[in-house]
């Protein structure tokens, strides 16, 4: 991929991210412990709780299944908590996700179903095939394209894709937030998202084209 | 241009549609739509995706039913909450953490009791240093009375910078410097000249031989040789010449109010 000018580097957040999670809390003594305990709960409650339900949407799309999702979300949010003392960033929700998504693969290792992340997938592989759908309808198409057709064209899209295409289309997330998040540098951000909107273009208009539009 | 495809691709297509290129990446991208059908082409696709996408985002987006959510609060509650932690486990805590106590106090207070004295063993290994340099005939190693090339030249021989003082407006030239290996460190030796006396000042910083003499140079003497010994700032000092005492106390004052 040719150099290109991205609007602003990831670096230091991702950093930041990635310490926190894995901060121990160090137990302070000679202090009324119960009602600092009860302070710090109600501190996490009031920064971090206001995102479950993102937390939650990013552990549906990643599981595919609700009550892993609840489960993956359980363990994230009690990992957050722990760790809640070293957390100093501005950036509660996506400090969270990047909680969630290791909650996720944590989980996915314990299923020993490591096979789907385990796919080869070769971030060097370019969508080559951009623009040779030929010319003509597949943007009207694509314009038409309903929520369940949507919903089925994410959950079909690999992994590394899903998740930058959820935190992006879905949540909101920056490139650069994005990078934090899953640990990858923004250029691979940015080809990902690629991939998964070429391969998403794809699935709408080869399950689209079969059904006649109104 | 091939009709059909472009090096530029879907990755800087979704980049701008993001709004994530920078200011001059955007300008220069939107010159190339002009003339790039291959790219205006994937622009519009992607576009309707995005905006397919956004008419549907409260379908594609899950949300716990609030069955989960109460669930999800409750743990965190439990989690956090003063009930969880039961009293054995304070008191497991406490007692691990007054037990580290006991011990930190204990060796510390053992070792106030029988210091270790390093400076003994360091006098010895001193003077060999010194001694070594003399009948090498090789007092130093770079040989220059201009302490900017001597400070730089230990610069990636030694983890530390030692400071290199010139005094020969006090009648004690510097005459160059030299690595050694003292309290199994390499240290770095200077050596100044008073008449036709050779002065080594070794120094490194006092944490290498946890050292703990005070800021005011201790004499002392070892087979012949006179010796001081302060530390300044976190460096450990030791001079060492067979110059008259008068003159290498006078030298370590120098060195050691300077």
């Amino acid at each position: 991929m040719p150099p290109l000018g991205l609007a602003a580097g990831g670096d230091t957040m991702s950093a930041r991210v990635a310490d926190l999670s894995a901060l121990p809390t160090m137990p302070i003594l000679f202090r009324d412990r119960a009602s600092r305990r009860d302070g710090r709960l109600h501190r996490f409650e009031a920064a971090v709780l206001p995102h479950l339900d993102s937390a939650y949407d990013l552990a549906r799309w990643l599981t595919r299944s609700d009550a892993e999702a609840e489960d993956v979300v359980q363990t994230a949010c009690l990992r957050a908590l722990k760790g809640f003392d070293g957390f100093q960033g501005a950036n509660p929700r996506a400090w969270l996700f990047a909680i969630v998504r290791h909650a996720f693969h944590d989980w996915l290792r314990q299923r020993s179903r490591g096979h789907e992340i385990a796919d080869p997938f070769d971030e060097e592989i370019h969508t080559q095939e951009a623009g040779s759908q030929g010319e003509g309808p597949e943007a009207r198409l694509l314009r038409q394209a309903d929520g369940r057709l949507l919903r089925e064209g994410f959950a079909a899209l690999p992994l590394p894709l899903r998740e930058a295409m959820v935190l992006r289309e879905i949540e909101g997330l920056s490139y650069k937030e994005i990078a934090a998040v899953a640990g990858i540098p923004m250029g691979t951000v940015m080809s990902r998202l690629a991939r998964a909107r070429r391969q998403l273009q794809d699935f709408l208009i080869a399950h689209g084209a079969k059904e006649p539009t109104p | 241009m091939n009709a059909t495809s472009c090096p530029r691709t879907a990755p800087e297509v979704a980049a701008y549609l993001d709004g994530e290129l920078d200011l001059a990446h955007a300008v220069a991208f939107e010159r190339h739509l002009e003339e790039c059908p291959a790219c205006a082409r994937e622009l519009a696709a992607q576009e309707a995706l995005r905006g397919a996408i956004q008419d549907h985002a409260a379908e594609l987006r899950f949300h716990p039913t609030p069955a989960q959510t109460e669930r999800l609060r409750r743990a965190v509650r439990q989690a956090g909450g003063p009930a969880e932690v039961p009293a054995f486990r304070q008191w497991r805590q406490l007692s691990a953490i007054a037990a580290l106590l006991l011990v930190a106090v204990t060796s510390w207070s053992l070792g106030r009791l029988w210091p270790p004295r390093p400076a003994a063993g360091l006098a010895e290994e001193v003077v060999a240093g010194h001694v070594r340099s003399l009948l090498a005939g090789h007092p130093a190693d770079v040989a220059s009375t201009d302490r900017h090339t001597v400070k730089p030249w230990f610069t990636g021989k030694l983890d530390y910078a030692p400071a290199v003082i010139d005094l020969a407006g006090q009648g004690f030239p510097l005459i160059g410097g030299r690595l050694d290996y003292l309290g199994h460190h390499p240290v770095a030796g200077l050596v100044y000249r008073s008449d036709r006396h050779v002065i080594s000042l070794y120094t490194w910083p006092a944490a290498y031989t946890e050292d703990r003499a005070g800021p005011v140079p201790e004499a002392a003497t070892r087979q012949g040789f006179h010796l001081r010994h302060w530390t300044r700032n976190g460096m450990a000092y030791w001079a060492v010449s067979d110059v008259e005492e008068d003159r290498l106390s006078r030298f370590a004052r120098l060195l050691a109010g300077s």
